[in-house]
């Protein structure tokens, strides 16, 4: 709009210069023109230096009421005749100026020599007044003006028309989209009445928008569905858990209870069987003796099996600490009670000085013992054997081991070494609960880690662990 | 300066100018820039326009110092003084001085035919069938043509020196 506006009033502006600048070269050459004629009409005049008839020459100026003045000069450049007659300096200029055209604001004169032949006979002057041409031009400029605000009207008119057609429809369907990505509320409508093509997108984006938030309510409605799905699962994971400690908490009480109550009968067994074979042992007899030695035995060993089994059940229960442990030292300690017990075998301990780990140390000291008494129960049967507990680089020097060089167990049954009453060998062989290995993964598990085993039949076996391997 | 001298041309003319004799000097020399000569008048497109003076001379140096140096279209002037008017030859303009007066008459007569602008400031001059004559009135130094001695020399005098005389029909003139 500016430009445009702008272009025009340039426009009109050359127009009135341009009329102004080619009226003012008419008019001078018709200047030329007439002063030519009237300068050939007094020649005569002049040379018989006849006045009267110069004066009626000069008045046949009065035809054109924009002449103001005129005057002959002789060929000593004095005043010779005038139009109007009579007229005086300063109407008139004393003496002839320069030839040719000149302008002034309000007025153009004309100094047009006056020749007969080659004899220069005076010079003729004529003043015309430019009001006329003046007036001309403002009246010009006036229309230009006319048109050119006329045309800034209707060109307003056009743009603002156009601008209800085009840009409007247009800058509510860009706001109404930038409405829509800002806040994200596909209610959002591009508002429209206009029936054009423009009036087409903005429906086809409301239609857009329409099946937008369709969608959007869907998948809002299923994601609250999901939600509600999720909660109810976790309340259901939640109950079953609660469920499953409560029945887990039930059956190690239970399991306590039982392994508690079984200890007062075993005792008797053993008190009794102790007692008959004190008070009437001469009774009985060797074979009887012998017997009751079996029974004894047995209640021992069921004893033995009655503590495991509590044991087990109070790791569930115990409370865990974390702190340092020098797993080397308490190695040490194990193995060191190990040898004085059977001070007579030939076993050879190696053990890393470097062992430090984080954990409760009551509950390591469990894993160690339950890992070395198995390493040297399994070394038993060999003259001389070698049991190592160390750590390996694997996992970044974080995996312990107990490593021995004993029986050995069968790889394809590997997945029965750690559940409860499980046992790889006889017990004819081996004496053992199958307890011992279940209460270490319980413990390993219960520090985050994982316990494993490598081993062949007759080639030995070695057992490894990990601790906090979550991180934790 | 120079001074063309006729043939016949009496010594430079020692007369005492006057302003009114001046100013007929210059007169004669215009006239020269109004009137058309027919074609056979000059000898070529070279060939001087010749001012005659008949008679006493009474403008002295003046019209010699009026034509000198000045040309008109492409002819340049010159001035003769002539005692009788038969030694008029060839002439365009021709000054009949006062002193002629009583033998106007025939020394018109004899020009008769002629194509020469004749010229005088006597009584009745035109009416004697003289082309242009000169009269004083309020001081003013006026022209008298006789377009019918014009017409008979074969002389055509522009409009715009017709515009300044005023214009004599003789009656019953020679012609």
């Amino acid at each position: 709009m500016l430009t445009s506006t702008t272009a025009l009033v340039l426009a009109g502006a050359a127009l009135v210069v341009r009329e102004a600048v080619s009226l003012r070269q008419l008019l001078g050459t018709e200047l030329s023109t007439r002063a030519g004629i009237l300068a050939g009409n007094s020649t005569a005049a002049l040379a018989f230096q006849n006045p009267e008839d110069a004066t009626q020459v000069l008045a046949a100026l009065k035809t054109d009421p924009s002449v103001v003045a005129a005057a002959l000069y002789d060929d000593r450049n004095r005043l010779f005749a005038t139009y109007p007659e009579g007229a005086a300096p300063p109407l008139v200029p004393a003496a002839p100026g320069s030839p040719g055209n000149h302008f002034e604001k309000q007025h153009l004169f004309v100094n047009q020599p006056v020749v007969e032949g080659e004899r220069r006979l005076g010079t003729l002057y004529i003043k015309t007044d430019l009001r006329e041409l003046n007036r001309g031009v403002r009246e010009h400029a006036l229309v230009v003006l006319c048109a050119v605000l006329g045309s800034i009207v209707v060109a307003f008119a056009l743009s603002t028309w156009l601008q209800r057609k085009i840009t409007r429809p247009v800058r509510i369907l860009a706001e109404a989209a930038q409405a829509v990505s800002e806040h994200k509320d596909y209610s959002i409508r591009a508002q429209t009445e206009s029936d054009d093509e423009l009036g087409l997108l903005a429906g086809s984006f409301n239609d857009m928008l329409a099946e937008i938030q369709e969608r959007d309510t869907a998948l809002r409605a299923s994601e609250v569905r999901l939600r509600q799905l999720n909660t109810d699962l976790e309340r259901r994971v939640a109950a079953r858990t609660a469920e499953l400690e409560n029945s887990n908490r039930e059956l190690e009480a239970f399991s306590y209870s039982v392994s508690h109550d079984l200890r007062a009968p075993l005792r008797s067994i053993d008190g009794f069987s102790k007692a008959l074979m004190e008070d009437c042992g001469e009774a009985l007899g060797q074979t009887g003796i012998g017997h009751l030695e079996r029974v004894r035995n047995s209640a021992r060993q069921m004893g033995v099996l009655i503590d495991d089994l509590l044991n087990l059940a109070r790791l569930s229960r115990a409370e865990m600490r974390r702190e340092p442990v020098d797993l080397a030292a308490i190695g040490k300690e194990i193995t060191t009670s190990l040898t004085e017990a059977q001070p007579e075998r030939q076993v050879t301990f190696v053990v890393d000085p470097n062992l430090r780990a984080d954990g409760d140390s009551q509950l390591l000291r469990v894993v160690l013992d339950n890992l070395l008494r198995n390493a040297w129960k399994f070394t038993s049967k060999k003259p001389a054997a070698r049991i190592e507990l160390g750590r390996t680089g694997e996992n970044g020097g974080t995996t312990f081991f107990v490593a021995d060089d004993g029986a050995g167990f069968d790889m394809a049954h590997s997945d029965l070494l750690f559940a409860p009453f499980q046992r790889l060998h006889r017990q004819s062989d081996f004496e053992g609960t199958g307890v011992g290995l279940a209460t270490v993964q319980r413990i390993i598990h219960r520090h985050g880690g994982r316990l494993w085993a490598q081993g062949a039949v007759g080639s030995g076996a070695t057992f490894y662990f990990t601790l906090w391997e979550a991180g934790s | 300066m120079f001074v063309h001298a006729g043939a016949f041309a009496a010594a430079p003319p020692e007369v005492r100018r006057t302003p009114e004799y001046d100013l007929k000097a210059i007169f004669l020399f215009q006239f020269a820039h109004f009137v058309e000569w027919p074609a056979n008048t000059f000898r070529d497109e070279h060939t001087p326009i010749t001012i005659g003076v008949l008679g006493d001379d009474p403008f002295g140096a003046g019209l010699d110092e009026i034509v000198a140096n000045e040309a008109i279209g492409g002819r340049k002037l010159v001035v003769r003084r002539y005692q009788n008017v038969e030694q008029v030859d060839t002439c365009q303009v021709l000054f009949i001085s006062a002193s002629e007066a009583s033998r106007m008459a025939p020394i018109l007569a004899r020009l008769k035919g002629r194509s020469v602008l004749t010229v005088g400031d006597t009584k009745d001059f035109v009416i004697q069938n003289g082309i242009v004559g000169f009269t004083l009135a309020k001081k003013r130094l006026k022209l008298r043509i006789n377009l019918a001695a014009a017409d008979t020399a074969k002389l055509v005098i522009s409009s715009k020196l017709l515009r300044q005389a005023e214009i004599v029909r003789p009656k019953g003139g020679v012609g």
